[in-house]
């Protein structure tokens, strides 16, 4: 799967995109423990981040797949 | 409704026409334009640098408008939200929101926004000082 770094998660992860190899579908509690192996600098940012799945954002029943574009969304701070 | 969404890294001319399709019906145009400010965190800027996951903050911004549309009913809303170096006094986002009469147009701004500040995936990444010159990443 793709995934996207947006705003300080882009300087954490030292990267704005990164592919992720995971087999069948995770749940996002198993995603975050991928990403936290790769990047154990979001750690600290886990409560505050929301997955988006193909552009929609992610709920609690989401699983999340191979040929995904998952993107990780901190709070949000437009306008 | 007609919606309109962009997200543009240049200036936008906000004085555009309505469509001519809405020109008979709507008795309220209502405009609302959140500026840069010229300070962040209390010290003194001379812009912001935005940034944006494009295609899911094009439909989030679709889908909100369409919401509200259902409770505040609009002709046409129009929202046009920079990304990349924005200057201070410059529009950050600005919005126009046409309907029938003043109290729908009215909340379709006023709703949007709080949406806008909560699901809308564009986020201030930097600010620039007054010279220009990065200031250090915003939490």
């Amino acid at each position: 799967m793709r995934i996207l770094f947006f705003a300080h998660l882009k300087t954490a992860a030292n990267c704005a995109t990164a592919e992720l190899h995971v087999d069948g579908e995770i749940d996002a509690d198993h995603l975050w423990e991928r990403l936290l192996t790769r990047f154990p600098e979001l750690t600290r940012y886990r409560r505050s981040v929301r997955f988006a799945r193909n552009g929609t954002y992610a709920v609690a029943s989401t699983r999340f797949s191979d040929t995904d574009e998952v993107a990780l969304i901190p709070p949000v701070s437009g306008g | 409704m007609i919606v309109e969404i962009t997200i543009e890294p240049e200036y936008v001319e906000t004085h555009q026409p309505l469509p001519r399709t809405i020109t008979n019906q709507a008795g309220a145009v209502v405009t609302f334009a959140g500026v840069v400010r010229g300070e962040e965190a209390g010290l003194p800027i001379g812009g912001l640098v935005y940034e944006a996951y494009q295609p899911m903050a094009q439909q989030t911004m679709r889908a909100i408008v369409e919401d509200i549309g259902q409770r505040h009913a609009c002709l046409f809303v129009r929202v046009i939200h920079r990304i990349g170096i924005v200057p201070v006094g410059y529009n950050a986002v600005y919005i126009v929101a046409a309907a029938a009469h003043r109290a729908e147009a009215l909340a379709m701004i006023a709703a949007f926004m709080d949406r806008l500040k909560q699901d809308v995936p564009i986020w201030k990444v930097r600010a620039l000082d007054t010279t220009g010159q990065p200031l250090p990443p915003l939490p």
